[in-house]
Formats: structure tokens, sequence, C-alpha cells
């Protein structure tokens, strides 16, 4: 199995266990951690697609949601200190990528004139 | 805010808002496809899947440009603040559109292979050891499944489950999908393009979006909430009472990096957290709308008193304790549990 | 005190006079940024070349004689309106797959070939149809089957300039079908055995478009794989076979051009 395979059989399993974590959730789980969910169908379909890519933080939140161990207080503490380093992070990356495409473009070699050095060898008889 | 969750809620704003969105959308791929081959003076045309692949490709990329420009935008003038409303439809649809644009690239290129065509896509080029030639699709596949991570986690319950801080740090894979986009079309279409139109409208649209961003934070240095100085009981002074203007609030940074918000009303003086339950919007940003106040970014709303959603809303939020000494506002800067009562504050006369 | 001057707004409120002229401005301002960027990008889109699938040439059907070089060529014998005897045609089949497998039992061989034409200037690539109706022995006497290959003209060692392209894409299968946003497909091709083909900056005895083989006569080295759709130049001896030139690519002369 070279690795382009190895990855693509990884997806296809990351996204079958999520289908499973799906149907647990939206029948099982969601009822008993949100209460705003009881008795809201309609809209559990469009959680799908969210779990299947994140599955493994859905079962982590659902654990702590269950087991009593999530903070409540931590809703209340912004993440606004990473705004500073993303920016200029950003920043950087985008100047640096952009003239790193620039620099390594390359024109047609229209002006190359095709160079003969040697004659052939005499030997086809 | 929902009391019960339904699939997408509207309302007029959202509808203009989105009919603009989507006039911008089918304008872009409309001319793009149907007008400009008329004026293009090809011998014979590019292949349909590519022409439409590199349409969609530019749309997606310029709706992710506008919607990273709203934040820094909002935070540099206040009108702006409006767009941040509904941007998750925005989000939502450029998903679709960059979704599209690696459905006809995936069809066409890595099609009619006796491969699996995702796995050829992995295993095609494996020039990793150089910038021109490298597999610059990684950075396309990168970028997508952030944008779909991030579209598919946009509904509210994902905010209320995961919380907003986490939320948040899930919805910073943003910044890396701009990235990848921005290596894609470096590495990409700008090595081939003899036109140099996009190459222009790439490089000004990526380098507006970053600066914008820097800009921001230069601007939030200057004119960023003050950080309170700490009395001998440790309490931390936040002003005077007449500094701030009536249903509005000043902000202070409290010395474990919260930020608390004083409002002021009718006279009288109430603290609660900065940080809105919703999407931690600044709450001190907001105004007293009907005793309520309001978000900012969303317009989620809580009683000033105790910092509680009005029925049949549950969000809570901590308030503070707070006092008046010598003519100025003092908040007692531990935190009280979500939902407590504090009685507000009478200015003196 | 102060009193409150900004206008204060959220989606769910009636939008405040202040603010709704800004907000329709903006909004007008996004569909018309859009929209001239549509067109703007849409209107300046590189020419993508001229190659293209003839199917309005209709199947062409020639007898003629395969060399493996080992990517297959066919010295056509017995050609038709369009494809006359004596010209030499590149092989593919369908997809992004070549014939080598196909035609390796054939070698010197006298056979009937079938298929579509891909044209780019005058590189052709003929594209078979499966099985035996794409290719299949000759039938006659025998006499006509005892065939002397074409001579291969010798001519000599080269340096030259440009870009290692899949036959097929580059003949027309796709357009664009060269360059580096192109390059992954073009890989895929050149494994599925699609004879690669050296575009040179200028023409070298009267033609542009190479075939390319190894430098020992076996298929594109692997080390290629890491330039194609790069400008590059390289060394190699060049072979006439037929009307095809054939480069026996040196990959330790490569070298990225600026």
């Amino acid at each position: 199995m070279n690795s382009a395979e190895l990855l693509f059989a990884i997806t296809q399993y990351w996204l079958i266990i999520g289908g499973v974590v799906a149907a647990l959730f939206l029948v099982v789980g969601i009822d008993r951690i949100d209460e705003d969910a009881r008795g809201a169908y309609v809209f559990r379909p469009l959680l799908i697609p969210g779990i299947l890519l994140i599955w493994p933080i859905v079962l982590w939140r659902w654990w702590s949601l269950e087991s009593g161990s999530y903070d409540p207080e931590s809703r209340y503490k912004p993440v606004r200190a990473a705004h500073k380093v993303i920016a200029l992070g950003m920043f950087i990356a985008v100047v640096g990528i952009t003239s790193i495409g620039l620099s390594v473009r390359q024109q047609w070699p229209a002006d190359y004139v095709p160079q003969k050095l040697s004659e052939p060898v005499e030997a086809s008889e | 805010m929902s009391v019960k969750y339904i699939p997408v809620q509207w309302n007029n704003n959202k509808y203009y808002y989105d009919a603009f969105m989507l006039a911008g959308v089918v304008g872009f791929l409309w001319f793009f496809l149907h007008v400009s081959p008329e004026v293009l003076s090809h011998e014979r045309p590019i292949n349909p899947q590519v022409h439409n692949a590199r349409a969609f490709g530019a749309c997606a990329f310029l709706m992710l440009s506008i919607i990273l420009a709203i934040g820094p935008l909002a935070r540099l003038d206040r009108r702006f603040m409006a767009l941040l409303y509904n941007r998750r439809h925005f989000g939502v649809m450029t998903a679709c559109v960059a979704m599209t644009h690696a459905g006809y690239i995936l069809n066409w290129y890595w099609a009619f292979s006796s491969s699996n065509k995702y796995e050829a896509l992995l295993f095609s080029n494996t020039s990793f050891g150089q910038f021109a030639g490298f597999p610059f699709e990684i950075f396309g596949i990168v970028a997508l499944i952030c944008l779909l991570v991030l579209a598919a986690t946009s509904h509210d319950f994902w905010l209320r489950f995961l919380g907003a801080p986490l939320w948040k740090r899930v919805h910073y894979l943003i910044y890396i999908a701009y990235i990848s986009v921005v290596a894609h079309v470096s590495l990409g279409i700008l090595q081939d393009q003899q036109n140099h139109v996009f190459t222009a409208i790439f490089l000004v649209s990526a380098i507006v979006v970053a600066g914008l961003h820097v800009l921001a934070v230069l601007h939030e240095r200057k004119a960023g909430d003050p950080a309170g100085a700490v009395n001998t009981e440790g309490w931390v002074t936040v002003c005077k009472p007449d500094d701030i203007v009536e249903a509005r609030a000043r902000i202070a940074v409290l010395p474990n990096g919260d930020r608390v918000a004083v409002f002021r009303l009718e006279g009288k003086l109430s603290a609660i957290s900065n940080a809105c339950s919703h999407q931690n919007g600044p709450l001190g940003e907001g105004k007293v709308i009907r005793c309520l106040v309001t978000c900012p970014w969303h317009g989620y709303q809580y009683r000033l008193t105790d910092g509680q959603s009005p029925a049949p809303f549950t969000e809570k939020i901590p308030t503070y304790r707070l006092a008046i000494q010598d003519g100025v506002i003092m908040v007692d800067p531990d935190a009280n549990p979500p939902g407590t009562y504090v009685e507000p504050v009478e200015i003196p006369s | 005190m102060k009193t409150d001057t900004t206008p204060f707004f959220v989606g769910y409120f009636k939008v405040p006079k202040k603010l709704r002229k800004f907000l329709l401005s903006a909004g007008i301002l996004l569909v018309a940024c859009l929209t001239v960027f549509g067109l703007l990008i849409g209107s300046t889109q590189d020419d993508p070349g001229n190659g293209a699938f003839r199917f309005d040439y209709g199947r062409q059907t020639v007898t003629g004689v395969i060399e493996n070089l080992p990517y297959p060529l066919l010295h056509v014998t017995e050609g038709n309106d369009r494809i006359k005897a004596g010209e030499t045609l590149m092989l593919a089949a369908g997809g992004k797959m070549g014939v080598m497998a196909r035609t390796s039992g054939f070698s010197g061989q006298q056979i009937v070939a079938s298929g579509v034409l891909l044209e780019r200037g005058d590189l052709n690539m003929l594209q078979l149809r499966g099985g035996r109706q794409g290719l299949r022995m000759a039938e006659g006497d025998g006499t006509e089957m005892i065939w002397e290959p074409p001579v291969s003209e010798p001519l000599g060692r080269w340096r030259i300039a440009g870009e290692i392209c899949d036959g097929k894409c580059l003949a027309g299968a796709m357009r664009p079908g060269r360059g580096l946003a192109h390059k992954a497909c073009a890989n895929l091709c050149l494994i599925g055995d699609i004879p690669p083909v050296f575009v040179s900056s200028q023409p070298i005895e009267g033609t542009e478009y190479l075939m390319v083989v190894d430098k020992d006569g076996g298929p594109l080295p692997k080390a290629a794989y890491d330039y194609v759709a790069q400008f590059i130049s390289l060394e190699g001896e060049i072979e006439r076979h037929g009307d095809i030139l054939v480069l026996k690519m040196d990959a330790d002369t490569i070298e990225v051009l600026p």
C-alpha cells in the first residue's frame, strides 16, 4: 500500500467512524446534553457533515458534558490574544508565499536556440 | 438565541444580505463564463471543465477575501459591524463555491485514468522538494477541508455545544484556509498565467486582507480597552461615572485578562462580563435597549442586573460587584457565577 | 454627561437611516466589484493552444507498421484521405492510458489501427479504439507483411530548451494541456504510459515536438518527473524515426531555466 492509498483509506475510515458517531449523537446524545435540542428534529441532519469531520471533538465534548468535567465558566474566556499573532503571522505568510510564487515564475525560453553538440556517430551500417 | 433549534434562521435583513451576496456571485460567474468567451479570441476554446473550475476557484478566492476583510474593517470602522451579522451565510456559500471548483478539477485532471481519482490526486505529483512544480493541489485540499469544517460547524448548535472559545479556536481555521489558498494560487495558476490581470487582482486582494488585519491590530493597540489600575483591596479602577454615555458602557481589562463592561442606565451602574455567551462578542461595545444589554455582533440580550437573557431564552453571563470610591468606579475582579443578581449602584448626584 | 451619537444596529433591527445608505453602497459595491472582476478575469484567460480531438474528421483507419521505442510509433504504409502513407503517428488508448502493452507483440508487424486523431500543428496522435477494433494484424497473403523498418536517422547530440509534456493532453486531449497548473495531470498520463513529448523553444530540423525516451532507449526516466511542465534545458541524442524526432534524454544534464 503506498501513502496515497493509505491516506485515502484513513479518510474513508474517518468518515465511517464519523457516521457511527453522528448516528449515536443525534439519536441519543444530543437530547441528553442540550435541552434546546429536545423536540427539535428538523435541524439535526444539518449537523451530520460537522460530526463526520470533527467527530473526535464531538465525542470529547459529549463526554466532558456527561461526566461533568466541563467547566461552564470557560465559556466566558474569549480567545482574543491570538488575534495579534494571527494577524502578523498571516501578513508574513501572505507576503512570503506570494514573493516565492513570483520569484520562481519562469519565462518561456523563446530565444533559446537549440545547439547541436556533436555529429552523429557513423555506426549504423 | 433560538429556543428550539431550527435549520436556518432568516429575517428581512438576512434576505437582503443573501440577495446581495448571491447577486455578486451570480454576476461574477455569469460574466466569467458567458460573456467573456465572446471577448476571448482563442482559436479553440478552453475546455468547459477548466473554464468552470477557474471561474469557481477565482470566485471562491474573492469571496474568502471579502469575508476575511469584514472582521478587521469592523474593528476599524464600526459601521462595518453590520456586515458581521449573517457572515456565516457568506461562509457557507463560499464553501459551496470552493467545493464546486474542486469537483470540476478532480473530475477532469484525475479522471480518465485506471487509478482511483482521489488516490491519483495524492500520488500523481510528488515533487515536494521544489517550489515551482510543487504539488500545489495539497494546499487546495487543506483549504477546502478547513472551509468545509467551518461551514459544517456554523449552526448555532455548535456554538452552544462547543462553547464560544473552542468554537472560535476551530474557526481560526479560516486563517489556515486563506494562507493555503494563497499558496495554492501562488504555486499553481500564478506560475502558468501569461496574462497578469488575475495575478494583479490576486496579489492586491491578498495584501489588502493581510494588511487590514495588521491595521486592526495597530488600531487595537492605540484605541483598545484600557487595563484598569488595581487598588490596595485588589479592586480595579474603571473610570468616572460621567465618562460613560447613557445606555452604553466602558470596558476595562482585569488583571487576569478578562474584560468587564460597566454600563450606565438611568443614573445607575452595573458591571457584567464583556464576553457574550454566544460568540464572546464585545458586550461593552453594545447598547442597552429596553433595559437589555444588546450584543453588537448578533444582538443577544441580557438583563443588566443579573446577566440573564429574558425568558424564554436561557443564556447567562457572569456579573461583577462594583462600587464608587472617591468619584471613581471600582470593580471586584472576581466574577460572580453567571446569572448572579447584583444591585445596580446609584451614581451620586 | 456625554450623549450617544453612534448609531447602533444589529441584524434583526430595522436599519437606521444613517446606516442604510452606507450598507446599500457596500452591497452595490460588492455586486459591482464581483461582476467587473468576473468579466475582467474571464476575458483575460490565456489561449490554450490549438490542439484538439478531430472528431470532425471521423474515425480514421490506416494500415501501418509498429515500432516500439518503447512508446509505439505507427509508420503508415497504407493511408487514407487524411493520413498519407509515409506519415508517422504516436499512439494512445482512451483516457490516460498508453498502448505499450497492447503493441508489444506487434513490433515490426503490419497492423490495422483505428481510432480518432488528435492534432496540434505537426503533432499527430491516434487514440485507438478498444480491443481488436483498435489494433489488429493486417490480413493478406503474407507477402506484404515482410517489412523493412524505416531507417532511423541519427541527428547527433543536442542541447535544447523547452518543456516535457504528456503527448496526449498536449496534442489536444485537454486545453490547456501543458504548464505547471496541469503538471499533476501530465504526470498521471505519463505514469499511464502516454508518450512524453518535449516542446522545444525553437524548431529542430523542422519540428518543435520531440517524443522523449530515456538515454538507453527505455521509457521516460523517473528523474524526469520532477521536471515535467517546467522550463528546462537538457542534452540528448536526437534521432529521426519516420517523420517524428525522438529525443533520448540524458536526465543528468537537466537544468531548470530562470
